[in-house]
């Protein structure tokens, strides 16, 4: 019997958990446990995405055209650039661009948001995916943006 | 590694497809004279922009060497375009 599993019943036999707490926390040990341990670098960096693909198929029913599909590969590392290039905006311009926003009722200070906050918004659109299904009476547009 | 073509396809209603082979290559080589003559200049406009010339021109750099694999394709059935840098 592991360590985790003597623990929980412990606490049980101790009353200080009810019986449901206790099958949770076991059930989410073996899952733990069940689940290989993620080596860092090399695998990580294997399944890092490579490209943003944004796709886009829109059909007018009312033409007999066909649809139109749109098809957008932009790889990652252009985006990384460009989010540097952002890092360049002079500060001047920055406050311009806030006092326009706040105008505008949005709220944001870009000033606050640093290059290293921008890299971690890239690094976390691996997990990004972005399905818009819209159909209605003519039109049936569906979009999807994904990272792969 | 910077990208040296760029293809653009263009395909009509008879589904004529045309294609183009724009060498980047001689571009970037026309356009590294025209970078040297404005250097100066831009080196001064940042100076009063208060942006980094050195780091701007590294972006910039970096920008241009992510361009390879970009790809942008509309197809329908009367016409279709697609643009790929390589």
């Amino acid at each position: 019997m592991s360590e985790h599993r003597r623990q929980i019943l412990q606490m049980l036999a101790e009353n200080k958990i009810t019986a449901d707490e206790a099958e949770r926390l076991i059930s989410a040990c073996e899952q733990s446990t069940a689940t290989p341990p993620v080596s860092a670098g090399e695998p990580e960096a294997k399944n890092r995405p490579k490209y943003l693909r944004v796709q886009v198929d829109s059909e007018d029913e009312g033409a007999h055209d066909g649809p139109t599909k749109v098809n957008v590969r932009v790889p990652m590392q252009l985006l990384r650039a460009g989010v540097r290039l952002a890092g360049l905006i002079p500060a001047s311009a920055l406050r311009q661009a806030n006092n326009a926003m706040h105008e505008h009722g949005i709220p944001i200070d870009l000033s606050q948001i640093k290059p290293e906050n921008l890299e971690d918004l890239v690094e976390q659109l691996s997990d990004l995916t972005v399905d818009v299904d819209q159909k209605d009476a003519t039109t049936k547009v569906k979009v999807r943006v994904f990272c792969e | 590694m910077i990208p040296f073509v760029a293809v653009v396809s263009l395909r009509n209603r008879e589904s004529r497809t045309f294609r183009v082979w724009i060498p980047l290559l001689l571009v970037w080589l026309l356009l590294l004279p025209i970078a040297v003559v404005l250097t100066p200049f831009i080196f001064i406009a940042c100076l009063i922009c208060r942006v980094n010339p050195f780091r701007g021109a590294a972006v910039l750099w970096q920008i241009v060497w992510a361009l390879n694999d970009t790809q942008f394709e509309v197809e329908h059935r009367s016409a279709g375009m697609s643009f790929h840098i390589l």
